[in-house]
């Protein structure tokens, strides 16, 4: 019988474990309402004002929106990944682990990656569907490619906000402003031509946004554009540095601030 | 080599209140503590609420740093090698949090089976091995949600146990637990300290440490006020009577007014929902302090009243007592700054007071 070897266990096995644990929205109702439904009116409602207001085409709404859909399963999740832990007490029995932390927390927002890209392939399949958004069939392996980058660097920056939770209460406050500058800044709903330049510069540095430009110039048949995907893979790499470096920051912190039981 | 050193430990907490003018708050949990104890030794922390025994606890197994002193787990440094102590210590605390609410008992235990390095192939043998030791098989694919508050106790001490520590902290183990099912939690702590597991038991059960216990360190105010064996810390008030008044209505002012009678070593009261037990502790023979006692708490409602030879819980509060009226001299002796300059004020928690006018 295969058996992984220790660290990708608890990289695999206990990732998905940790999912199931302190993940809110893994019960059907929940996933489907929130991750599901939510974004595919999302969806719907920048196309249809986008039609109104004529800022940008079907395709930009669409497919910007699917890209950006991952990010509630991401975002929220990687929050999740660490603050809950304080909601169940769990954290100092977490923490008394003598395993390595990069593993441990990594695989983590693993399961969030495979959650943000079915989330997103879901709702660009049922938004184009409904809309009759042509996709070309030759397109779909790299759009794939290009939605795995996205979720994957989502959920570094979910993490990474995830890592406030070891230090700061309330960091799902942090999450739902996060969510908002997602939407405002990585021109997956808003051509970000029309924002100013510091806002724009902004957006360069979160995840999505090059995602979501790729995904676009995919749909239209324009090819995998390998800077674009390079660029954000690499911003996600960005944030998972800063979410390990940030976990154990504040782990250390903890112990010296005797914060791990602040509720 | 020893299971435990503790060699001077401290620990001082700040808090930081306002964010227009911050004022910090330092208050010393723990004072100065030092103990050792042997390899499958079974020793007891006593102490009431707010002493300093979680935090001694936890500056132990690494969650918190020692503002001073210093501490081993079979030579490893807490502080600056806590992996290597991580490995050799389980820790279970009571209470009904620090479980995974939505996970069944069995996927909890795999969960912090793959957090404490068990070995893949030890995985499921060892768990049913635990789900077995504390009586939870057959129960074990529930969701822990539904667990009464003994059930979580027993799969607390099961994940504690997952990586066969060496050491185990328990910290207030039986809080909360029915009798049977404390008494069974006893059996398991003394079977696995009679299997060689070093054990270090917090508890406010004086029959549960007296039962349990190789020794005892009572610990009040942040320092350890006594260390011995049960039979050694009896011995403190063997010299004593204790008489056990059931009553309603006790106040603060009446058993004031009952320490003060002449021949009187100390007086407490517990609260047992509408019933109070107030304990007398007099010299021994002094059957004629009876009448004084009953007068000073004149104005209550009085039920049995019995006379009985001292126990380690008499001895225990004889001990927190003492180091309440050494606090109180030494608070009355200097007098505590009340503010310094840049707003650090100094605090002490010891919660002596609290614990004795309950």
């Amino acid at each position: 019988m295969f058996r992984f070897p220790g660290t990708a266990r608890l990289l695999v096995v206990g990732g998905a474990i940790s999912y199931r644990a302190l993940f809110n929205w893994t019960t059907p109702p929940m996933f489907i309402g929130t991750l599901l439904v939510g974004p595919l009116l999302q969806v719907f409602f920048f196309v249809f004002l986008g039609r109104e207001l004529g800022v940008a085409d079907d395709r930009f709404h669409l497919v910007g929106n699917a890209v950006l859909a991952a990010s509630t399963s991401c975002v929220y999740g990687g929050t999740m990944a660490v603050a809950n832990e304080r909601r169940y007490g769990t954290l100092g029995a977490v923490l008394l682990s003598p395993r390595h932390r990069v593993p441990l927390w990594t695989g983590r927002a693993l399961p969030y990656v495979l959650n943000g890209l079915f989330v997103s392939a879901f709702v660009l399949t049922a938004a184009a569907l409904v809309l009759g958004l042509p996709v070309p069939a030759g397109a779909l392996p790299a759009l794939g490619l290009v939605l795995l980058a996205a979720a994957g660097a989502c959920s570094a920056f979910g993490l990474a906000l995830g890592a406030l939770g070891l230090r700061f209460r309330d960091v799902f406050l942090v999450s739902n402003v996060a969510s908002s500058v997602l939407l405002l800044l990585t021109g997956a709903a808003v051509p970000r031509e029309s924002l100013p330049e510091w806002m724009r510069f902004a957006g360069e540095l979160l995840p999505l946004t090059h995602a979501a430009d790729a995904a676009r110039r995919l749909t239209a048949g324009g090819g995998l554009d390998g800077a674009l995907l390079g660029t954000e893979l690499a911003v996600g790499a960005g944030w998972g540095l800063l979410a390990v470096a940030l976990l154990a920051a504040f782990e250390r912190g903890s112990r010296r601030r005797a914060t791990l039981d602040t509720m | 080599m020893l299971a435990i050193e503790a060699d001077a430990l401290r620990r001082t907490y700040t808090s930081r209140a306002g964010w227009l003018k911050p004022r910090r708050t330092e208050t010393e949990a723990v004072r100065g503590v030092t103990f050792e104890v042997a390899p499958g030794e079974l020793f007891g922390l006593l102490g009431p609420n707010g002493a300093g025994k979680t935090t001694t606890i936890k500056m132990l197994n690494t969650l918190l740093l020692p503002t001073s002193g210093t501490a081993r787990v079979f030579g490893h440094d807490v502080a600056r090698d806590p992996v290597a102590v991580r490995r050799r210590i389980g820790y279970v605390f009571g209470g009904d949090r620090g479980l995974y609410d939505r996970l069944s008992a069995l996927d909890n235990l795999r969960y912090f089976a793959e957090l404490y390095g068990v070995e893949a192939r030890d995985q499921k043998r060892r768990i049913a091995e635990l789900l077995d030791l504390v009586g939870l098989v057959g129960r074990e694919k529930e969701r822990v949600e539904g667990y009464s508050r003994g059930m979580r106790q027993r799969l607390h001490i099961a994940r504690g146990l997952l990586h066969r520590p060496d050491v185990l902290f328990l910290d207030e183990p039986s809080i909360g637990v029915d009798p049977v099912a404390a008494r069974d939690l006893r059996r398991t702590v003394a079977d696995l300290a009679a299997g060689g597991t070093t054990v270090l038991l917090t508890t406010h059960y004086m029959a549960e440490a007296d039962e349990l216990c190789g020794r005892i360190a009572v610990i009040a105010g942040g320092r350890i006020r006594a260390l011995g064996t049960p039979e050694s810390l009896k011995s403190r008030v063997r010299g004593r009577d204790v008489l056990e008044i059931e009553a309603y209505g006790v106040d603060e002012e009446r058993l004031d007014r009952v320490r003060r009678i002449d021949g009187v070593r100390g007086a407490s009261v517990e609260d047992r929902g509408a019933l109070q037990i107030v304990t007398v502790q007099t010299g021994r023979g002094s059957a004629e302090l009876h009448g004084p006692v009953l007068t000073a708490l004149d104005g209550v409602r009085i039920g049995r009243v019995t006379s009985r030879e001292p126990s380690l819980e008499d001895a225990y509060i004889a001990i927190v007592e003492e180091a309440a009226e050494a606090a109180v001299g030494l608070a009355e002796a200097e007098e505590t700054p009340a503010g310094v300059p840049g707003g650090v004020t100094s605090g002490v928690t010891d919660g002596v007071t609290e614990e004795l006018s309950v």
